[in-house]
């Protein structure tokens, strides 16, 4: 439904490319509503961006203000009506907000048994005293895990015990912990259900998992190569004057972290989990079962035969997240309705004019440096409307999706350009402080723009040669 | 034979107090006890799925950071006790400083952004404390 709203309004400008062209070199104004929505899309966005307000309290603040203007200011003007309520739920994805809820629910019990802790501590034992094996296994089991689970959940249950490792063998935390949280927002890219900017795209545009993982897996894993090489070169210094052993008494510490808390659970959950995977992949089969009916099938019966607390498997369920997500989506879906977006779209297009190469370089490098300053999330549900008129309107855009997956690498790789792009940064920053390591915006910065910009040209490459 | 408290995070900002109160201790015969407090504030501006125990994670996190200042005041012959605690900074070193019966509470001099606490704010903190428990305080 949202879909349709969306090709609708755009149809207004798109009859045939020249009539775009035409009406976006004519068009010089747009309605008091569509300024008033794109003002409240970019206080929401500066909010969010310099952490004034938490991202729920923003992005809930903005959704109120466009009802309030829309009921309470059309009342006396309607040229103030943005979006009704009504209107306003047919742009909330609710494939995407049930799938990272059923997926929530599944990682809760799974992190519960302590099992991401056991591996990245067993690698370190498999490593053997080779500081550079060490971080190299880590970074790799970030993006994997990234890959299938929210990359913040990830950071969290990996990046602790790092910063501890690090400390113990003499090494910089920076080392370790910059490298997995590029790496998680790699990792996401790789999968539908890795980051939320994929998990929007391809829900939008209809992916099945299969489908996604064939085009992005790839591209991904180019990626975490050239993290960890960049990573190797940078810190060659600290590497080789790191300790090859820790104490026996931190080890003994880190081994007794380190255990599994509960087998039957595990089982449970990496069965099931299994069984969700293999439903993934199999759900276009039946008539293009949303993922979300497979992530929710497979944590009902997680639920139904692990039968945690319900009290307390609610209370794991973030609802701030999924708060803040409604509330993206209806201040995007007022900034569409009243044509906002339409009008920076043509304005794009009229830009990227009838070349398709141009287009996705704009799309890929334009989504990469926005998600680097302002949240990913927001930026991904915004750009999805422009997106969808490049691809209507530049020959051979439509065949590939090839504009979808600029805009998906854009937004992923792009987020990891400032430590404000996106929620895992934030958090290895905290964990770090946490530890004693205040890790700048500056220092942030010295080790993830080169890696931004070698993935960015990674990614565009493979667009380009790919698509 | 007193016990003097002293306030750590672990990282190369926190050695210089840490190596403060172990020179300290050393002098007098005291018995250390290395203290940190988890605070997740820096979670409070996220609307990232937080769907693990994170107070659980840091306080592990923490206990590591203790383990090792105990090593390295053991290292010097001096006895060393650890203790994490979760909750409001200021209001734990309070409470652990009178729980466990502290001589002297010994805090690192402010280095930059790096630290809790600035200066000003610090001295005033450490005289808050003199004044509410009768217990004695040191800035390195």
């Amino acid at each position: 439904m949202s879909q349709l709203i969306l090709l609708s309004s755009f149809y207004l400008f798109t009859g045939t490319e020249s009539a775009v062209l035409e009406s976006a070199a004519t068009e010089g104004s747009v309605g008091i509503a569509a300024l008033i929505s794109a003002g409240i899309f970019i206080l929401m966005i500066i909010a969010i961006s310099f952490r004034l307000l938490h991202e729920t309290a923003a992005a809930l603040l903005g959704a109120v203000t466009i009802f309030l203007v829309t009921y309470i200011g059309g009342h006396f003007n309607p040229a103030l009506s943005i979006i009704t309520f009504e209107g306003a739920m047919d742009f909330v994805d609710w494939n995407v907000i049930f799938l990272i809820m059923g997926m929530m629910i599944f990682m809760a019990i799974l992190s519960e048994t302590n099992v991401f802790k056991w591996l990245a501590f067993r690698l370190y034992l498999r490593a053997k005293g080779n500081t550079w094996l060490i971080v190299l296994w880590l970074v790799i089991l970030t993006g994997i895990t990234s890959a299938f689970l929210n990359n913040v959940t990830a950071i969290l249950l990996i990046a602790p015990l790092s910063i501890q490792l690090a400390i113990a063998l003499g090494l910089s935390p920076f080392a370790v912990v910059i490298a997995e949280v590029l790496a998680s927002n790699i990792g996401g890219a790789a999968t539908l259900i890795g980051d939320p900017p994929s998990t929007i795209v391809g829900s939008h545009i209809g992916l099945s998992f299969g489908e996604y993982l064939v085009n992005m897996a790839p591209v991904a894993i180019l990626c975490l190569i050239a993290l960890v090489v960049i990573n190797r070169i940078q810190y060659r210094k600290e590497y080789a004057v790191a300790k090859k052993s820790i104490s026996p008494t931190l080890v003994e510490k880190l081994e007794s972290e380190s255990d599994i808390e509960d087998f039957p659970t595990l089982y449970k959950a990496l069965f099931i989990g299994t069984l969700t995977f293999v439903l993934f992949f199999v759900a276009d089969y039946f008539g293009q079962m949303p993922l979300s009916v497979a992530a929710l099938s497979g944590a009902a019966l997680l639920i139904v035969w692990v039968r945690p607390d319900m009290e307390d498997m609610l209370r794991e369920v973030d609802w701030t997240t999924l708060i803040f997500f409604i509330a993206l989506f209806i201040v995007v879906g007022g900034m569409v309705t009243t044509g906002a977006i339409s009008w920076l779209a043509t304005r794009i297009l009229v830009l990227a004019g009838d070349s398709l190469t141009r287009a996705i370089v704009l799309t890929t490098w334009i989504s990469g440096i926005a998600s680097g300053i302002v949240d990913n999330i927001p930026f991904t549900v915004a750009a999805l409307p422009i997106v969808d008129l490049l691809t209507a309107n530049i020959p051979g855009a439509e065949e590939s999706n090839v504009l979808y997956w600029s805009l998906i690498l854009g937004a992923d790789l792009g987020g990891n350009f400032t430590y404000l792009g996106s929620a895992p940064n934030i958090v290895a920053v905290g964990l770090l402080a946490q530890a004693g390591y205040q890790l700048s915006f500056d220092r942030f910065m010295r080790d993830s723009v080169p890696v931004t910009i070698v993935t960015l040209v990674i990614a565009t490459i493979w667009l380009l040669v790919r698509y | 034979m007193g016990i003097i408290l002293c306030t750590t995070r672990g990282g190369p900002a926190s050695y210089h107090t840490q190596d403060g109160a172990i020179t300290l201790a050393k002098e007098r015969g005291d018995t250390l006890l290395f203290l940190y407090v988890v605070d997740l504030h820096f979670l409070d501006k996220t609307a990232a799925p937080i769907v693990v125990d994170v107070g659980d994670e840091v306080q592990e996190m923490g206990e590591f950071l203790l383990l090792i200042a105990k090593e390295r005041a053991e290292e010097q012959g001096v006895t060393a006790k650890t203790i994490s605690r979760k909750g409001e900074v200021r209001e734990e070193i309070k409470k652990v400083a009178q729980e466990e019966g502290v001589s002297l509470v010994m805090f690192g001099r402010p280095a930059g952004q790096e630290s809790a606490f600035q200066l000003a704010e610090l001295e005033e903190y450490a005289a808050e404390i003199e004044r509410e428990t009768g217990i004695e305080t040191i800035i390195c």
